[in-house]
């Protein structure tokens, strides 16, 4: 079994000087959620919906403070209103952190259906998008959240079972 | 009993020390605009329904030397009550939730809000644990209440507002000057380093 690579997922964030965290779980994340709420560079947030941690990010952006959303795939299909309102109207970066619920390796039957439209909703809004598949992937967890200050708007990271949970 | 909109928002427009102000969408924003025609210290959050609080919160986190009054339709509180719940979790000592209650959906012409006339908003954040809830239904109740809204603690604070019944004009501001206004305003007024 490989390992869980949240803990250097949350260095990846750190370092890259977000310092709030606003999140709702998805059984893949609870662990890295514990890690976010346990480390004391991050102000960690629950909140009620995904779309409030669009509102609550997004508000922390207009206060100078780095703000990283952390949720599952279907709440970020939630979330295509106020990405695209608050975001994309405004031009207030934010990085999401999001599980590919779904995609091969996800044995669950109710996620079929963020496998089968989750990359092309993003593909949709024209968010940028990358892949955490592997620890040499890390460091792309550092230049999303960059490159989304660079162009004023949300970049999705997308972490698949494996990185989350360890492989079969 | 419910006091005039445009009169509510006078008192609280003359009250204003400096507080931070965000506005939801609709007539909260329009209001505002049409009677200070404000650019730089206000966020008119026109482009979301539901997540003004969200977005106040995430300034007061911030900026705890100042107070942040969020101005949020009923309409919008109905949409996403669990915001409250949120707010309480935080529990920051400068968010003021004012909930503009019309009793209608105020910028779709007034239309219908579920159980408007039985929504209990004060009740309801009391429920949650929001010690600090309050309803005015005249401008005497709300200038009285004034010292209250200002003491520390987050607080709910309802303003019962009669219906527009008309349409007024959106602040003619676009997202990115919107941004870029409010934005360069808090650094100068906060000290908070948001551009660079």
């Amino acid at each position: 079994m490989s390992p869980d690579l949240s803990p250097e997922i949350v260095e990846e964030v750190a370092r890259a000087g977000v310092t709030l965290v606003a999140s709702l779980p998805d059984g893949w994340i609870a662990d890295l959620i514990g890690r976010f709420d346990a480390d004391a560079r991050f102000r960690h947030v629950p909140v009620n919906r995904e779309e409030s941690a669009i509102g609550l990010c997004s508000g922390a952006f207009m206060a100078g403070t780095s703000a990283l959303a952390l949720m599952g795939a279907s709440g970020f299909l939630t979330c295509v209103y106020a990405l695209t309102k608050i975001n994309y109207t405004y031009q207030i970066p934010l990085p999401i952190l999001i599980t590919l619920r779904g995609d091969v390796g996800d044995k669950a039957k109710y996620h079929v259906s963020n496998g089968l439209y989750l990359r092309p909703i993003i593909a949709a809004m024209a968010m940028p998008f990358v892949e955490v598949q592997s620890r040499t992937d890390l460091p792309a967890i550092g230049r999303a959240i960059r490159h989304s200050r660079t162009i004023a708007r949300p970049v999705v990271i997308g972490l698949p079972r494996h990185v989350l949970k360890g492989a079969d | 009993m419910a006091m005039s909109m445009e009169a509510a928002f006078q008192a609280l427009i003359d009250a204003r020390r400096d507080e931070i102000v965000i506005l939801s969408a609709g007539n909260a924003s329009e209001m505002w605009w049409g009677l200070t025609q404000d650019r730089d210290s206000v966020f008119y959050l026109e482009a979301s329904m539901s997540l003004a609080p969200m977005f106040g919160a995430g300034i007061a986190m911030a900026v705890p030397q100042r107070d942040v009054w969020v101005l949020n339709g009923d309409g919008a509180l109905v949409m996403n009550p669990g915001t409250l719940m949120v707010e309480r979790q935080m529990d920051l000592p400068n968010l003021k939730h004012l909930v503009v209650s019309n009793r209608a959906y105020g910028s779709t012409f007034d239309a219908s809000l579920p159980n408007a006339a039985h929504n209990d908003y004060p009740a309801m954040a009391r429920a949650l644990g929001v010690q600090r809830a309050a309803q005015f239904e005249t401008v005497q109740d709300l200038v009285g209440g004034l010292e209250m809204l200002r003491a520390p603690g987050h607080g709910l604070f309802v303003l019962e507002v009669e219906a527009l019944g008309r349409k007024i004009p959106a602040p003619p501001i676009d997202g990115p000057e919107m941004k870029f206004r409010f934005g360069r305003w808090m650094e100068r007024a906060c000290g908070v380093r948001i551009f660079g």
